[in-house]
């Protein structure tokens, strides 16, 4: 664009060039300047193009030494030696066969960058498989290729310091000026030549040492460009006669944005003028400063009141605003319109007011914002909403536009949302306690909280649910919801056991409501998916499995979860492990171990959970996704306790895995039921010496040996002491019912694997003696042994009168099972034999019964069959 | 007994009508207080235009009070209304007198040209229909049955699929043939309805509460052919078990049904396969519904508890027993649940005292041996009676896993060398086709 400009502009084009379009102007100005040397047009233009290639190429392998991307590189790289190769005839032309300084250096530098890159062992650990592999080949290929410059090389080494081209120089002057980058290129192409012509020794080019890494002048902020510019401009000055006229508009540039400057200095000025004028207000006594604030004499009334208003706000997100003055100069709005009662709605309007610019206070969304602020902003927020309750003539709306605001007279319209707020509210509200040490003081300080954003959240639903939307009120109750759902709340339990009166509101049917509502009245699946998480998470929390499971099976969310939202993937995360627990309590051990399975199955149940960034091996997280993952991150007084889920899941896949384990001693085709415990087993088998557990894993490791034993007491004991009641157990709520199933079931199960592994030595067992072993009731340990012998895992059968139970002695043995499962292998292979044939030719059954019609597609089918025995005959030679 | 009643549970998805049979039952067994089945008698009533009925139960409520005023001017409004709707379908009820003209109908399979049939020849217009229908409800509603059947049927020949009625007229003809106790083709409309539902979603707007609530209307109504059916004990596992559908409308509107498919299942001696699926569902539900009849299989395929599984069969007695639709097969059921009891026993024991046997089973010992005996003579067990001990001893010896290893490779050999037969024949095939292609 710029050589097409260039051509078309004339010496008086200069003239022409408005002031108003800067970014544009800097093309003109040097195409400009280089019409001076119309001499070796043509030839330039083909140099143009090269050197182009060139620096573009440089600049490219630049960017991907600073994001370390090897593999780019090396591609970068081998074009970079094809363009050169294209301009070497260029080269030679031009530089006498002296290679351009700017080659060298890229040279230079990328041979040390991969020499640094290679030195730094860690790091190159680090890079993933197909970098390092680029690292390698590139380092290889460098070393080869630079022995052909190597004399330049040295050369420059000696004079690094040297700027190779001004390009780069120049390339900075018009950055800060411009807004958009589309002059830089045609500045850098067409800048070349006079850079030449002036030679590599500028006398004050050494004032300003080029370092490379700045050269992309991503990361300069405004003032030092300034500085530079300014010298870089007083260096043209000094410039050399036939450059005056690029000085002449340099100059008039510089005066432009002089101006500018001047200009927005005074806006600033003023700004500040104004932000100075309000902190002396603020410091005084309310009545001497409302003549500041207003004229002094000036009648204080709403439409003053409102200008004065939209006057402030007018400068909210400005650069220059000071954010606290602001909420203090509101405030002083506030008290003002108060004093001369001017009415609840212009209150409600300015209360909005500060309200906002309390969040504006804190500049950065990620973090935090300060205490005394959210006390404050608590206060003004609930304030807000008491007025509004006690008006009902208030509409506060978005549709409202400025326009049609009314303060004046009954049905008083406001523009702004009450639920933005809120929701904004709420949000500030986690960030505060996330940021806060979970174990200090200050984190019970802030959680105590929540109780008023709770209050909040409840007036603001009692405004919407009279005002508001269908769709403003789901998510009102959504808000609601995510402030009730992880609460355990004990009247659940006394109304369910009937010990209070049946018409208390507890938070169940709180939760039924408001869920209910949503699933009926949401338009957007994402509230309803998040509410129907909350219900589940809320009853699995009180014991409700029934409904709880019932409500995941009908939600049929296991199938979609995965393309939903991170956030509400760690809240289906957090129901699935709640639901793991409550089926533990209820019981339920193969449920239980199928909710918490896949929480486990990775060993980060931390992360999917979100309490907490584990770090990790395979690459760093990049700032943002830090950032990001910080964000979703669950305030500690939602944490679900860890350690509890572990022991959960690692008892439950003990009372499953370890009878398995003890039927399918002989079977080949045993499956692993859980990995992890398998894991746990294994690592403790591993060592020599197994000292008295400690921990709760070592605990149930010991627990598991013992059930493989039989020994259903010793089992007990480990599952159930002092240590594992404190770590864990006690942590449920009705820790001794807990208690009580799980001693039950270990004593079952621990009678299935005693079945199990010693079955082959009895003749016959009594059932009392079974019953007396495990301290069980005799129609329990009938009720087992009926069960197994009808599922086939025990091979006996009961004698009624003597009340034992008789075993077959039909186990077999280790060679019969082997032979059992070489049957198995052999029925399988006849078996896909047969489908083999079936689809190759179709069902032949089929076929034989109309032999006589289709003579050419039998022929065709026929063909086929041989082809396939053919192969066969083939395959089985390839065996032998 | 009110207990385990189910009437009231079951009336929220029935017919007005409908509900009469069972209300009629129940006053027969004197479960509940006479004279408020009467009431809920008379309160159905007042919906529908059986005026002279509700007439005669309200002279049994109150005998002294006078029939009042009210009631007979509605019978007279009744009436009347029933003779302005005959003589608006003049036409068709001339139609559906004329015999020849009916088979012809029958024969024809699209609606568009029966119509065109229709007004060509006997004046007929499509309006027509709709008072048809009308007038069907109406006499359905006075309680006229049969001729509601006849003036029905003749609706669902001339309507189209499609129709807005359709729907209506099929409930309604399901319902009068039920009433009329016509099972043959109460089954037949049955199957249609559960077509029309099943296939098109798209009636009810893909309203899938709608769709719910629909089937399990159909359900219930279902009961009533179901259990008088020769044929229905199959159709009913079929369709309640086995159709994901049904499966899960009775899983979330009504678990009481379960009741009558666990019934169904147990009397249904050739259908064991299905007690897995049904012990499955009956497990789930349990905390929603459970009576004597689910407990029993629950006590005797989950937790082998047989003393508990003999009170519950002693209870499902009388379940049975002040049942509407059950009491029929009391007999049937109590011997199957008999035989399903023993025959758990004998593949859990290999001995088994008759004394503890009879006790299990309900029986006096004697009685139970004697049960046996013919069991074993009916080869339908393989056992052996220890008179002296009173033991009833079990033959079969169980498979060693030498014998397991011959059974399972007894077969392979056959089918690899048919297997092997098939492609030589193939092959051979091949090559005279070949050859007989050369030739040509």
């Amino acid at each position: 664009m710029s050589r097409f400009f260039a051509t078309g502009s004339d010496s008086d084009s200069d003239t022409s060039s408005q002031e108003e379009i800067i970014p544009r102007q800097a093309a003109p100005i040097y195409t400009f300047s280089d019409d001076e040397e119309e001499v070796k047009r043509v030839v330039r233009s083909t140099k143009e193009k090269r050197y182009e290639e060139l620096t573009n190429l440089i600049k490219l392998i630049r960017n991907y030494k600073k994001i370390k991307d090897m593999s780019s590189m090396l591609t970068s790289f081998e074009d970079l030696q094809r363009a050169y190769v294209k301009a070497l005839p260029v080269v030679q032309k031009e530089e006498g066969g002296q290679t351009p300084r700017f080659y060298t250096r890229c040279l230079v530098e990328l041979e040390d960058f991969i020499i640094e890159m290679w030195e730094d062992k860690d790091g190159r650990k680090n890079l993933s498989k197909n970098n390092s592999k680029s690292l390698a080949s590139l380092r290889q290929k460098l070393r080869k290729y630079i022995k052909d410059f190597d004399e330049d090389i040295t050369k420059f080494r000696e004079n690094p310091d040297q700027p190779d081209d001004e390009e780069e120089e120049e390339k900075r002057e018009p950055e800060p000026d411009s807004d958009s980058d589309v002059p830089v290129k045609p500045t850098i192409k067409t800048m070349k030549p006079i850079v030449r012509d002036e030679g590599d020794s500028s006398s004050d080019s050494e004032d300003w040492p080029s370092d490379s890494e700045s050269s992309s002048g991503s990361s300069e902020d405004e003032e030092k460009f300034t500085s530079m510019r300014e010298r870089f401009l007083k260096r043209t000055t000094e410039k050399d006669d036939d450059e005056d006229k690029e000085k002449k508009q340099k100059d008039e540039r510089r005066k432009e944005r002089k101006d500018r400057d001047k200009r927005k200095l005074r806006r600033e000025d003023e700004e500040d003028e104004e932000g100075e004028w309000e902190t002396v207000k603020g410091g005084v006594a309310i009545p001497s400063e409302k003549p500041k604030m207003f004229a002094k004499d000036a009648e204080i009334d709403l439409s003053l009141v409102v200008k004065k208003l939209s006057e402030i706000v007018a400068a909210r997100g400005k650069k220059r605003t000071d954010r606290r003055e602001q909420i203090e100069l509101l405030h002083e709005l506030q008290t003002i319109a108060d004093q001369h009662n001017l009415g609840t709605a212009i209150g409600v309007k300015i209360k909005f007011a500060i309200i906002s610019s309390i969040f504006d206070y804190n500049p950065k969304v990620s973090d935090a914002m300060k205490p005394e602020y959210w006390t404050n902003l608590i206060e003004r927020m609930s304030e807000m909403l008491d007025m509004l309750q006690n008006y009902d003539s208030i509409l506060i709306s978005e549709s409202v536009t400025e326009e049609t605001e009314r303060f004046d007279e009954a049905p008083y319209r406001i523009r702004g949302c009450v639920l933005t707020s809120l929701e904004r509210l709420d949000d500030e509200f986690i960030k505060l306690l996330k940021e806060c040490d979970p174990h200090s003081n200050e984190y019970v300080e802030r959680l105590k909280d929540e109780a008023k954003v709770f209050a909040i959240i409840t007036k603001v639903q009692k405004h919407l649910e009279v005002h508001g939307s269908q769709s403003e009120v789901c998510r009102i109750y959504l808000r609601k919801i995510e402030h009730l759902y992880y609460k355990f709340d004990p009247l659940v339990l006394q109304f369910k056991s009937g010990d209070i009166p049946s018409d208390t509101v507890t938070s169940m049917q709180e939760m039924e409501r408001l869920c209910k509502y949503i699933y009926a009245k949401d338009a957007t699946d994402r509230l309803r998916t998040r509410a129907i998480l909350s219900h589940i998470y809320h009853h699995a929390l009180h014991d409700n499995w029934f409904q709880a499971r019932d409500l995941v099976l009908m939600s049929h969310l296991q199938e979609t979860i995965q393309h939903s939202d991170p956030s509400t993937q760690i809240l289906y995360n957090r129901m699935m492990a709640h639901l793991g627990l409550c089926a533990f309590r209820h019981a339920n051990i193969k449920d239980a171990h199928n909710c918490l399975v896949d929480l486990m199955m990775t060993g980060k149940p931390k992360e999917l959970l979100a309490q907490g960034l584990l770090p990790q091996r395979q690459h760093e997280r990049s700032k943002e996704q830090e950032k990001i993952e910080k964000q979703r991150q669950m305030p500690f007084h939602m944490h679900i306790n860890l350690e509890l889920l572990e022991c959960v899941y690692l008892v439950s896949a003990m009372l499953i895995e370890i009878p398995y384990m003890a039927a399918h001693e002989f079977d080949a085709r045993r499956r692993m039921i859980s990995k992890t415990f398998y894991q746990q087993l294994r690592s403790s088998e591993r060592q020599s010496l197994v000292g008295p557990p400690e921990s709760m894993r070592e605990h149930v490791v010991a627990a598991a040996k013992s059930m493989r034993n039989g020994h259903w007491a010793a089992c007990n004991s480990f599952i159930i002491n002092e240590k594992m009641n404190t770590k864990v157990w006690d942590l449920f709520y009705q820790a001794d019912a807990v208690r009580a199933m799980l001693t039950k079931l270990i004593k079952e199960e621990t009678l299935r694997t005693y079945l199990f592994t010693y079955s082959h030595v009895y003749d016959s067992i009594s059932m009392s003696t079974l019953a007396e072993m495990f301290e069980l009731e005799k129609p329990v340990v009938h009720s087992i042994i009926s069960k197994m012998i009808i599922n086939e895992e025990l091979m006996a059968s009961l004698d009624d009168p003597s009340q034992t139970v008789v075993m077959h002695r039909s186990e077999p043995s280790r060679l019969q099972s082997l032979a059992l499962q070489l049957a198995d292998k052999i029925n399988n292979f006849v078996d896909s034999n047969e489908r083999i044939l079936e689809t190759k030719q179709g069902n032949f059954f089929l076929r034989n019964a109309n032999q006589g019609g289709f003579r050419d597609r039998q022929n065709f089918r026929a063909g086929n069959v041989q082809d396939w025995s053919r192969q066969r005959r083939d395959n089985r030679r390839g065996e032998y | 007994m009110a207990k385990f009643d189910l009437t009231s549970r079951m009336g929220q998805y029935l017919d007005r009508h409908l509900v009469f049979p069972l209300l009629e039952f129940l006053s027969a067994k004197e479960i509940y207080d006479e004279t408020e089945l009467l009431k809920a008698k008379l309160d159905i009533l007042s919906k529908t235009n059986m005026v002279d009925y509700a007439i005669d139960i309200r002279r049994q409520l109150y005998p002294n009070d006078e029939v009042p005023e009210e009631l007979k001017q509605r019978r007279v409004h009744v009436v009347s209304q029933l003779q302005e709707l005959q003589q608006e379908v003049e036409p068709i009820t001339k139609v559906m007198g004329n015999d020849e003209v009916m088979k012809t109908m029958e024969n024809m399979r699209d609606s568009k040209t029966l119509i065109n049939f229709l007004s060509k020849d006997y004046n007929f217009e499509i309006d027509m229909i709709e008072s048809l229908h009308k007038l069907a409800k109406y006499r359905y509603e006075c309680g006229n049955y049969s001729v509601s059947t006849s003036y029905l049927y003749f609706c669902m020949l001339v309507l189209p699929p499609n129709d807005k009625n359709y729907l209506s007229v099929l409930w309604g003809k399901l319902a009068s043939e039920i009433l009329v106790q016509n099972w043959e083709s109460a089954l037949e409309d049955l199957n249609k309805l559960r077509e029309y539902i099943d296939s098109s979603p798209n009636h009810f707007g893909g309203n899938s509460l709608q769709l719910l609530q629909q089937r399990t209307w159909l359900i219930h109504w279902s009961l009533f052919v179901f259990f008088n059916h020769a044929m229905g004990r199959e159709l009913i596992i079929e369709m309640f078990l086995y159709r994901p559908h049904y499966l899960n409308a009775i899983q979330t509107m009504c678990p009481h049904i379960l009741r009558y498919l666990a019934t169904a299942v147990i009397i249904n001696r050739g259908r064991r396969s299905a007690l897995k699926d049904l012990v499955k569902v009956i497990q789930q539900e349990s905390y929603t519904y459970r009576d004597p009849i689910t407990e029993f299989l629950e006590h005797l395929y989950v937790n082998f508890d047989f003393d508990g599984a003999r009170q519950k069969l002693h209870e499902c007695h009388t379940v049975l027993f002040n049942d509407f639709f059950l009491i029929s097969c009391l007999e049937e059921f109590v011997e199957n649940a008999r035989l399903m009891i023993f025959e758990t026993f004998c593949r859990i024991h290999q001995c088994i005292s008759i004394g503890m046997l009879a006790e299990k089973l309900n029986m006096n010992p004697d009685e139970a041996e004697c049960w046996i005996v013919n069991l074993i003579r009916n080869a339908r067990l393989d056992a052996k009676i220890d008179s002296k001990l009173g033991h009833v001893v079990m033959g079969a010896q169980p498979l060693s896993p030498y014998q397991q290893l011959i059974e399972k490779i007894d077969s392979l050999a056959v089918r690899s060398e048919t297997l092997v037969g098939l492609i030589d024949r193939k092959l051979k095939a091949r090559n005279d086709i070949r050859w007989g292609t050369q030739e040509f």
